[in-house]
């Protein structure tokens, strides 16, 4: 049963974050990145087998059946990774929103034509999805990574 | 067996980030450090260089953890063909970016960034797991997203965006196919994969969906590389980027999506066939390659019709530069196709990308710093404000000159011995179909250098060129790397010897 | 934001979470926990304070240090502690790695040693992968502290 589920989780997750990739707005293809490194994540947990018996490899000589250790070491660093990148690409969109004032990647690409760094306009743009601010906040490094991965 | 050799490398790149993040407020130091840390770098490779040249196979196991569960580093001929290309490339981008990227570019992160993003490179070469794969490519392309967006000033955004969010998403499919790969072989550790892929049974291994997961990864590595019709990132990532970071993001970093190919194809899933036959409509035989042949054949091709028309009708010499290079990776990876295709070339036809790879290596370099040190003296780097170069610069003009005449393939530079065995691979190989599309490169080739030529340099020089005051430091790079690329030409003996070493330890 | 609620809230919670974060730490090295979760979450802590009380209170109370204009902070400011945190942890990371080769073992070698009879504790665990855990704590800190302090500043 569990792997119906997760299998129709993870499709899901694929396809919420293909869809998103494709918007225009900034910030949404930065959630649809995230969603498809998060799915990603998810379905390289279950690729070490699903069994209800077993438990988490954490406890050591307890004689239990544990899941492939291996399947979470790797998805531990690809999250690190991912909280990595994640982190840029919101560092990524402020900037975006810096320097053009819109969040549009159309407008984006009109304001290159223009040649100058518009400032105006974009209010809208940002009011439109309120979550920005309190993401950027939250942002990691971009070189957390670069420690982190060594970690895995 | 601690052989510290294999790791040295890599340890010395990452000592030379985090010596150069260290000393952020002391430029002077920090430059000393960075190119110093550069200069360590091509020793490190060198003596790896000379070891695997004489010892074979080099395998390290971090933290001495046992062969297919820790991480492993290995190091054989190709990683060291491919180590001493990003060495050769490397430093005198770096030395360049000391009297190109601004102060306070420098200061902020630049050294640290581009040390990491070596380390990347360097990892990615040397790692014999393909999780470790995918870690490595993460650091670089971290490192790169920094260069490209926070060095490229506010008109390339997009361009930015556009690099970033292409290869986050590769990225995650580059996560499945690891996943999928590790639920179908069990494990991940390419030497183990291609033991248990040669003989399925006893491992209980199934290809079939093993064909499909590497397919993934075909794709993303294409993306990496550069191919059609995974391109589109690579024109506005060049032309954002500074000079020296193009030139190692054309030169190396391309070059490890070419390598992760030419590695994981050939000697992993190359081993592997599926019984009964692909059943694909078109394709006959059962090894993956037989699949994997026509696929990167069609990439490959289309690749240099696509690069090669866009470059003709650019006037910015670094969007030519950058759709050359997309032109240039099909003539890299054609060979690839072709051998891959026809087992009895294949030795020979991996011989000719790895040859044709460094050409492109230090002759996309040499032009990319060309074009950086034109942009720096004349302001402009668009054809229709330049004009008359050689009249007031003989050495930049020669620095265009010797680098275009190298990807044209005359002799005795770099290009002329890797065009020739791309079309004695092909010829070899019998596929006349390869052997007219490289025809059509080259010529393309041969079109779009002669009109920046004639339009850039020959002529009345223009009022912006009259003014250009080059830089002494800049223009001792691209003579250096200008001479590298004749001496890699003139005595080519030992590079082919280095370039047909991988091929020949395969057996 | 800054609520009566909120500012009792915070101030009971930061030193919580504090706490969490160095029973991670210490850990970290055979339980679950380490030097990434631990620098996240103590990240986290100052990320409570700062969007509670301010980033000028992050900067006079808890590092004791007087703010300085906001352009400046590229230079000189609280950046420059952030930044230090990150490369010394980096540094502290790798070197815990080489220090392995020093020993004739391969990089990133770990090793653990039994202390005896120690006060309070009787048996102590000693393990040198705290050291690299301790280097990855402190690169994370600084960098998410570092990008809170360039993203929050404007």
């Amino acid at each position: 049963m569990t792997q119906y589920v997760l299998a129709v989780v993870l499709g899901l997750l694929f396809a919420f974050g293909t869809f998103l990739v494709l918007r225009r707005d900034v910030v949404r293809v930065v959630w649809g990145v995230i969603i498809m490194g998060q799915a990603a994540n998810v379905y390289l947990v279950t690729m070490g087998g699903i069994s209800p018996e077993a438990v988490a490899p954490i406890v050591h000589g307890s004689g239990e059946a544990t899941t492939d250790p291996l399947v979470q070491a790797l998805v531990l660093t690809a999250i690190v990774i991912g909280f990595g990148t994640t982190a840029f690409a919101l560092v990524l969109t402020y900037r975006v929103y810096e320097e053009h004032g819109t969040l549009d990647l159309d407008d984006v690409s009109t304001s290159e034509l223009r040649g100058s760094l518009v400032a105006d306009g974009g209010t809208a743009a940002r009011g439109r999805d309120g979550a920005t601010d309190e993401a950027l906040d939250e942002s990691g490094p971009d070189g957390s990574t670069d420690g982190g991965v060594t970690d895995g | 067996m601690a052989r510290t050799v294999v790791v040295a490398p890599m340890l010395v790149a990452l000592g030379a980030a985090i010596a150069t993040l260290l000393t952020r407020r002391f430029d002077r130091a920090k430059v000393g450090l960075s190119l110093a840390g550069g200069i360590a770098y091509v020793v490190a490779v060198a003596a790896l260089f000379a070891e695997v040249g004489t010892e074979g196979i080099l395998t390290y196991q971090l933290s001495g953890w046992g062969a297919p569960f820790g991480i492993t580093l290995v190091a054989d001929a190709l990683s060291a063909f491919m180590l001493a290309l990003a060495a050769i490339v490397s430093l005198p981008a770096l030395v360049f970016a000391v009297r190109y990227v601004g102060e306070q570019g420098q200061q902020v992160s630049f050294h640290p960034v581009f040390h990491f993003m070596m380390v990347g490179v360097t990892g990615a070469f040397l790692t014999g797991d393909v999780f470790n794969l995918f870690v490595w490519f993460e650091v670089m392309l971290m490192s790169s997203y920094v260069l490209v967006v926070f060095y490229g000033g506010g008109p390339h955004t997009r361009a930015g965006i556009r690099y970033v969010f292409l290869n986050l998403a590769g990225s995650a499919f580059m996560l499945v196919a690891i996943g999928g790969l590790y639920a179908t072989v069990g494990t991940l550790n390419m030497a183990d994969i291609a033991r248990r892929l040669g003989d399925p049974v006893t491992y209980g291994v199934d290809p079939a969906p093993v064909l499909g997961l590497a397919a993934i990864l075909l794709a993303v590595f294409a993306l990496k590389a550069g191919l059609v019709p995974f391109q589109f990132w690579v024109p506005g990532a060049y032309r954002a980027a500074p000079a020296p970071v193009s030139a190692v993001l054309a030169g190396v970093v391309k070059k490890v999506g070419v390598y992760a190919i030419v590695r994981l194809y050939f000697t992993v899933f190359g081993v592997g066939t599926v019984p009964g036959g692909l059943g694909l409509p078109g394709l006959d035989g059962a090894s993956f390659l037989n699949f994997f042949g026509p696929v990167l054949f069609v990439m490959a091709v289309a690749s240099i019709g696509v690069g090669g028309v866009v470059a003709v009708a650019r006037d910015d010499v670094d969007e030519l530069l950058a759709y050359s290079s997309i032109s240039q990776v099909g003539f890299i990876v054609l060979p690839l196709a072709v051998g891959a295709t026809v087992p009895a070339v294949r030795d020979l036809a991996i011989a000719a990308t790895l040859v044709y790879s460094l050409n492109h290596a230090v002759a996309k370099g040499l032009l990319f710093l060309t074009s950086g040190a034109i942009y720096e003296a004349v302001g402009s780097i668009d054809l229709r404000d330049l004009g008359g170069i050689v009249e007031e610069s003989p050495t930049l003009a020669g620095g265009f000159f010797v680098g275009g005449l190298a990807l044209v393939g005359i002799p005795p530079l770099s290009g002329f011995f890797g065009k020739m065995l791309v079309f004695d691979a092909t010829a070899r190989a019998g596929a006349d179909l390869a052997l007219g599309a490289a025809l059509v490169g080259a010529v393309l080739t041969i079109a779009y250098f002669s009109r920046a030529w004639n339009r850039g340099f020959w002529g009345e020089p223009s009022e912006a060129v009259a003014e250009a005051r080059p830089s002494g430091v800049q223009l001792s790079v691209v003579i250096t790397l200008g001479l590298v690329v004749v001496a890699i030409g003139v005595g080519f003996d030992p590079v082919f010897e280095a370039a047909s070493r991988p091929s020949n330890s395969r057996r | 934001m800054s609520t009566v609620i909120a500012r009792t809230v915070v101030r009971t919670v930061v030193p919580l979470i504090l706490v969490t974060a160095i029973a991670l730490l210490l850990q970290g090295h055979n339980l679950p926990g380490g030097g990434f979760i631990a620098g996240v979450l103590t990240a986290t802590a100052f990320v409570l304070i700062y969007v509670i009380y301010g980033q000028d209170y992050l900067e006079e109370a808890v590092f004791h240090r007087t703010p300085v204009p906001s352009l400046e902070m590229f230079r000189h400011g609280i950046l420059e502690y952030y930044r230090s945190a990150f490369g010394l942890g980096l540094a502290l990371a790798a070197a815990s790695g080489v220090a392995a080769i020093g020993f004739g073992e391969p990089f990133l070698t770990q090793t653990v040693r039994f202390l005896h009879h120690v006060p309070l504790y009787g048996e102590m665990e000693l393990a040198s992968a705290l050291v690299f855990d301790l280097g990855v704590y402190f690169t994370v800190v600084g960098a998410l502290l570092t990008i809170l302090a360039v993203v929050g500043s404007e």
